[in-house]
């Protein structure tokens, strides 16, 4: 998985969202940096209500009201800030460059038409002359799924099953020939082999067709499977990002910590699972100063109530603790360049195995 | 009468084949579902007919009998009497509940519904065939005006559902809804041919002009249509403005509108997904509706001066020529029987999901 | 419609899960009158609406003691113009029309509240054996509910009327029951089912309640607001069949009431030819609008207390 030189990267800076409540405009989504590197599948986990598939649409600047965009901005190559972009612009970068695949649980597609007469209506929205083209472009790539793409289109929504749906979803979010892809919690409510078939089928199509992808889930072993980085968000902030295996085999921050002994292991004792206590923070419950995770964190300080944590980056790895920070510090001091080197990618049969 | 012998049959016959397939239109599922509302509309024509029977044989005074005695007083012979009173009842005067029973199913299958007493001489089913024109027609105007006008600005009240002109229009929606038809049709009245007479106050048509295709008699039968359309129009405006309205609020909120958008697809075609959804489920209020508006033409031809079924009516009760009010009952019921099988016919043609037989 | 459409969102606070009975009802019962509240204030049209119910219940009550039973007479005054007199006329005797309103309200409305009265008990009733007892009862039941459902109401009150009277408001008031319980006997079994489909039912039985703790306490409470909204639209439903059939002269006019006044209005007083007993004929239609626009106004404002859904919007 070289990083195809087609692919384009997106860079989301100080990207700021709030939503409209009766008690005033609230943050889901703060201040968020992250990159995602050209040609890299990048997973996004998080509670729900961590804000993660706000940002999401943040991407396609597709926040649904009443939440807006306040601040910062979201950069693809060949695109530009798509916070700027409006109207029938906005419109034409969805689709043609942005692709977009909803939850399998979602149903996406129009009921009263044919996957067919919805791919044209795609083909015309976006202005394609050969819709002979779009059409046999779409049969290969339902082929490439392991379905009849003739069949498929000819077929309505409730004759395909979640899985099948979702496929379609992937060959609608492509056929365009988007080069940025965001996936939100593409496996959710399917079965396992299914969601098995899904990931390979993400992973494959990512990486013969050069795009950058987005993942969300809250699944973190369908991301180990699939993503190259790993941003983990709590409370609307991206509070690690580094990674993949390196994230979840040495996880910095104490919330991916604490989400990863959350998980219960396949083969192993399970009472070693451990919960984490407390409760995900809601819109209304986020503290005004300081870190958002500071009530549920086993290495809290005196400074984690008033000041905010910033990202900071080492060794290819970003995280947001104060902790993390001053133990850094104090590593930093005691032996220059010991944290360095560690950088080299796991490969990609040996962390499934780890993680499946 | 069978229909409830066929109906037995019919569940029989669906819980022994197989669970009905979920690919490709079937013709079959369609033939079911009309076949079932034959079925059912015959057992409701039978319900209503059995109705009218019992009342007229229960009135005070039994007319029936009235009328063969009073033919014998004056001289008829027995049979003679007994015959002619057949002939206006539809049923015989004499012999046992049952005889007079079967007899009256049995002309009604031959499509006799006996004679009026009113217009002597004349056949029940000319008087309806004359006076059906005179509501069908209208009632399909005042439909399908509704239907468009309610569909459209439903989706405007949906749009604008947050605003001032969103509630405007959900409250005029759900009074006109409420409102009894007689007080939208009296008002007009009051307005627009008492206070500002610009309309005819009743009446389907001027009497100076000829009948005939000219001009004039075809302006005066429109210049009087219009105040009757217009009130059939208001009665169902209402119900198709909040179901729409509903209706749009629901699809706009669904999944695959924001996917849609999502993929960049046009606003027009978005506009176009969102309708359709939200028009589909109106199809089964058509039949309602419809079957409200044949109710409402009883007050709005009383209003109108207009002469169709509902004149028909309310005048045979008034001159208790009971075999007339009977076929007109008959009648009215028949007409909603058949607008219910058209209205789940188009909704079946135009779901793909019930034209599977997925969800019937 | 929309009532309909709503209907299975439609859930009692009341029925929330969890909680020690006594106290959390008590709670909730007061934060239900707050909400309620809370939904009257916003928009101030809904308070109208109550006021306006509260006045036709008051007039229906004390209208007729405002009176003597026998209206007075001005023979001088036939199809009198609206004055501060007579602020709606008179009528072709001479008698004031807004007397005849208030004093014609209580036929009207007694005749509503029996209808709706016996809609609601009877469609509950049938609704809730339906879905409770399902299989071949409720087969049977919903072909009868079908057929109530629809046979063209109207023309049935007309044929019904030549050999029943109608004598007293009661007396109509059944026969309008029986026509119309359909739609919420239907509507309550599919209440019904879907409470069962949520293992509210069976969860109960587990628990050994007995089977009218079940419909008593689980089943009702959770659809009150539901039957509440449908009562309130038979009762207008009631009253306009009613002053209909008066409208149309099928019925004797035993006693003074809307219907009476519409009829003679416009088939004694040529009101819609002359402009002379318009007011005549104007002060019914009046007092209908008036009557639908206040329980419009109350069934919006119940839909959103009991709706969550169109709470959050």
């Amino acid at each position: 998985m070289t990083a195809n030189p087609t692919a384009p990267a997106v860079r989301v800076r100080g990207l700021t969202v709030v939503y409209k409540t009766p008690v005033g405009e609230l943050p889901a989504v703060s201040n968020v940096d992250l990159t995602l590197a050209p040609g890299t599948i990048t997973g996004v986990v998080g509670e729900s209500g961590s804000g993660k598939s706000t940002l999401a649409l943040c991407l396609l600047n597709a926040v649904q009201s009443p939440g807006r965009i306040a601040a910062g901005s979201v950069e693809i190559d060949g695109l530009g800030d798509v916070v700027e972009l409006g109207g029938e612009e906005l419109r034409r970068a969805r689709g043609r460059h942005v692709g977009y695949v909803f939850q399998a649980a979602q149903n996406s597609l129009n009921p009263l038409k044919t996957i067919g007469k919805q791919l044209l209506d795609l083909g015309r929205s976006h202005g394609v002359e050969d819709l002979r083209a779009l059409v046999r472009d779409a049969k290969d790539l339902l082929a490439r799924m392991g379905m009849d793409g003739a069949r498929v289109l000819d077929s309505y929504q409730h004759e395909l099953s979640g899985g099948m749906r979702q496929r379609v979803g992937i060959m609608l979010a492509l056929v365009l020939n988007a080069k940025v892809v965001v996936l939100d919690e593409p496996t959710t409510a399917l079965d396992m082999i299914t969601q098995a078939t899904i990931l390979r089928i993400v992973r494959e199509v990512h990486d013969e067709r050069g795009l950058t992808t987005l993942v969300i889930t809250h699944d973190v072993g369908a991301v180990a499977e699939v993503a190259d980085n790993l941003a983990v968000m709590y409370g609307g902030r991206v509070v690690e990002h580094g990674p993949v295996m390196e994230v979840l085999g040495s996880p910095r921050h104490p919330y991916t910590r604490g989400l990863i002994r959350a998980i219960p292991r396949l083969s192993g004792d399970i009472s070693l699972a451990r919960a984490l206590p407390g409760r995900p923070p809601t819109l209304g419950t986020l503290p005004a100063a300081g870190c958002v995770f500071r009530e549920r964190c086993d290495r809290r300080m005196d400074v984690c109530d008033t000041v905010e944590p910033v990202p900071l980056t080492r060794d290819g790895r970003t995280v947001a603790c104060h902790a993390v920070d001053a133990a850094a510090d104090v590593d930093a001091n005691a032996a220059p360049g010991v944290a360095a080197g560690a950088a080299d990618r796991t490969p990609t049969t040996a962390r499934r195995k780890e993680y499946a | 009468m069978t229909p409830t012998l066929r109906g037995r049959a019919r569940s029989k016959t669906s819980k022994t084949s197989p669970t009905s397939p979920t690919s490709s239109a079937s013709p079959k599922a369609v033939a079911r579902r009309v076949a079932g509302h034959v079925a059912r509309g015959l057992a409701m024509i039978w319900v209503v007919a059995t109705i009218s029977f019992v009342i007229i044989r229960e009135i005070p005074g039994d007319p029936v009998k009235g009328q063969y005695e009073s033919l014998i007083q004056k001289g008829m012979s027995p049979e003679q009497a007994e015959r002619a009173t057949a002939v206006l009842y539809g049923f015989l005067p004499t012999g046992s509940l049952w005889e007079q029973y079967t007899g009256y199913i049995n002309s009604l299958l031959h499509l006799d519904l006996g004679r009026s007493l009113s217009t002597p001489g004349v056949e029940v089913t000319t008087l309806i065939g004359s006076a059906a024109r005179w509501t069908v027609l209208p009632v399909l105007a005042g439909t399908l005006l509704s239907f468009l006008l309610g569909v459209i600005m439903g989706v405007y009240a949906a749009i604008k559902r947050s605003g001032r002109l969103g509630d405007v229009l959900a409250l005029s929606g759900s009074l006109l809804h409420g409102v009894p038809v007689y007080v939208i049709g009296l008002l007009l009245t009051a307005i627009f041919a008492t206070l500002w007479p610009i309309m005819p106050s009743g009446g389907p048509v001027d009497v100076e002009h000829v009948p005939g295709l000219n001009p004039g008699y075809l302006g005066s039968l429109a210049h009087h249509a219009v105040l009757p359309v217009v009130t059939y129009t208001l009665a169902s405006y209402g119900g198709w403005i909040l179901a729409m309205k509903s209706n749009v609020v629901a699809v706009l909120g669904d999944d695959f509108i924001l996917a849609a958008e999502l993929r960049g697809l046009k606003r027009g075609i978005v506009f176009r997904y969102i309708a359709r959804n939200a028009i589909l489920p109106l199809f089964t209020v058509l039949a309602l509706s419809i079957g409200m508006l044949f109710g409402g033409s009883i007050f709005i031809e009383q209003i109108f001066n207009y002469p169709g079924l509902g004149l028909l009516l309310v005048g045979s009760i008034s001159s208790r020529d009971y075999a007339l009010m009977g076929g007109t009952f008959l009648v009215i019921t028949i007409g909603i029987v058949v607008a219910n099988i058209v209205a789940d016919l188009l909704y079946t043609a135009i779901d793909p999901r019930v034209r599977s037989g997925g969800a019937a | 419609m929309s009532i309909m459409t709503n209907a299975q969102e439609t859930t009692d606070p009341r029925s929330a899960p969890g909680g020690t009975p006594g106290v959390t009802r008590a709670t909730l019962r007061r934060n239900f009158w707050r909400g309620v509240w809370r939904v009257l204030r916003r928009k101030p049209s809904r308070m109208v609406g109550v006021v306006i119910v509260a006045g036709f219940a008051v007039m229906g009550v004390a209208g007729p003691l405002l009176y003597p039973d026998h209206l007075p007479r001005d023979d001088d005054a036939l199809y009198a113009p609206p004055s501060l007199r007579h602020p709606f006329g008179t009528d072709f005797e001479g008698t004031d029309v807004l007397a005849l309103v208030i004093t014609g309200a209580r036929y009207v409305l007694l005749t509503g509240l029996a209808t709706a009265v016996i809609t609601v008990a009877l469609g509950t009733l049938i609704g809730l054996f339906a879905g409770f007892r399902r299989g071949r009862w409720d087969t049977v039941l919903m072909r009868v509910t079908d057929v109530n459902l629809a046979i063209p109401g109207l023309p049935l009150l007309l044929v019904l009327s030549t050999v029943w009277k109608f004598e007293s408001p009661l007396e109509m008031g059944l026969v309008l029951g029986l026509l119309g319980w359909g739609g919420i006997a239907r509507a309550v079994r599919s209440q019904t089912l879907s409470l069962r489909e949520r293992g509210f039912i069976e969860a109960a039985r587990g628990l050994g309640l007995p089977t009218t703790h079940i419909i008593g306490r689980e089943l009702l409470p959770s659809m009150a607001p539901y039957i509440a909204m449908n009562m309130l639209i038979a009762v207008t439903g009631a009253v306009y069949a009613q002053v209909g059939l008066f409208f149309l002269g099928v019925l004797p006019f035993e006693s003074n009431n809307w219907g009476v006044m519409l009829n003679l209005a416009v088939f004694n007083g040529g009101a819609l030819t002359t402009a002379a007993a318009l007011p005549y004929l104007m002060a019914p239609l009046l007092a209908i609008l008036l009557l639908t626009l206040g329980i419009v106004l109350i069934v919006d404002a119940m839909d959103e207390i009991f709706n969550p859904r169109l709470r959050e919007e």
